[in-house]
């Protein structure tokens, strides 16, 4: 089992759900960040994160977890290698009816490291919608640059989907020390 | 990808002649950014575009870091950041009321008084927040 304290970090594009996700399994009321959002060509909601996301979860196990929200929006990328600094893994968050998410899946899988400096699992929403793209293409996307991370059709804002998420990323974690003890 | 916001014409030819005024009237004020809530250039004074688009990111991330550390401390609503240095000071200030929500960032060297800076921003901020009331 993993024990101690966890440090995972949400992140992906503006609107794929950072702040629901952590709002939905934080055990006490995250604190947030978020701020009037006047860019609605970008994404069309009333709010959007200009600083970061924080919660917190106890596991079953004796594990806690630090749960931390970037901003998804680019001018805040300095957030992203700030919040990304000694953590233990990664959850990337994508939205697959958004044109452009395969463009996403790439920027964000290298601003924090590719999988090498920490483990990445990929969540997906909304794959279900209208003209949205298939869970494959993103794997398959991953696959044609030598990456492979676990992918899941997720909804963000149901509670048992985002925990599934962080329960692969602790069993990578877990992996991986055995594989360098 | 969006080229981002326009806000009010008129309101923002305001905030840019405040800010001028700010750096004439107050001495070791060195650049100044006017910042949407969320992160976007307003208007600006002696910064170069990508510095001003930087600097209204990074004042936007600690505004709402700022108010979100004072709502835990239970002490409400923050108002004003300061960062101090030896080779200068910076601070961030909410103006009062605006819509959209806006914050002023003003960078002022080391030999700054900070007394008369924050004086000096603050009656910026009022006078910049009637022209967003409006
Ligand atoms: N209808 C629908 N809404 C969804 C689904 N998944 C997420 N949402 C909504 O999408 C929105 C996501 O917003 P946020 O959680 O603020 O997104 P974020 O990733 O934190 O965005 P930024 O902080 O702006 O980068 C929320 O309103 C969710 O309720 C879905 O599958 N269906
Ligand atoms: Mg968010």
């Amino acid at each position: 089992m993993v024990e101690g304290e966890f440090k995972i970090v949400f992140t992906g594009p503006m609107g794929a759900g950072k702040t629901t996700a952590i709002a939905a399994i934080s055990d006490e009321p995250p604190v947030s960040t978020d701020v009037v959002n006047n860019d609605r060509v970008a994404f069309d909601k009333e709010l959007t994160t200009a600083g970061l996301d924080y919660g917190h979860i106890a596991l079953a196990d004796g594990a806690a977890v630090r749960l931390y929200g970037t901003p998804g929006q680019l001018r805040f990328r300095f957030m992203w290698d700030i919040l990304g600094n000694n953590a233990a893994g990664i959850i990337l968050l994508l939205d697959a009816s958004q044109a452009d998410a395969l463009v996403q899946l790439d920027a964000f899988v290298d601003a924090f490291g590719a999988g090498k400096r920490s483990p990445i699992v990929v969540g997906v929403g909304r794959a279900a919608a209208a003209g949205a793209l298939p869970l494959d293409a993103f794997a398959q996307r991953l696959e044609s640059r030598g990456l492979t991370l676990p992918v899941f059709g997720v909804d963000v804002r149901r509670r048992d989907d985002v925990l599934l998420l962080v329960d692969t990323l602790l069993c990578l974690l877990e992996l991986g020390d055995r594989r360098t003890a | 990808m969006s080229a981002g916001p326009r806000f009010g014409r008129v309101a923002t030819g305001v905030a840019q002649k405040q800010l001028e005024a700010l750096a004439q009237t107050t001495p070791g004020v060195v650049s100044a950014v006017l910042l949407s809530s969320d992160g976007f250039e307003v208007a600006s004074l002696q910064v170069g575009s990508a510095g001003a688009a930087r600097l209204a990111a990074m004042g936007s991330s600690l505004s709402a870091i700022g108010s979100a550390i004072a709502r835990e401390a239970g002490i409400v609503e923050c108002t004003r950041m300061i960062i101090e240095s030896d080779s200068g000071v910076v601070v961030v200030m909410g103006i009062p009321d605006a819509r959209p929500p806006l914050s002023l960032a003003v960078i002022a060297r080391e030999d700054c008084v900070l007394g008369q800076l924050l004086w000096a921003a603050r009656n910026c901020c009022v006078t910049i927040a009637r022209a967003f009331r409006e």
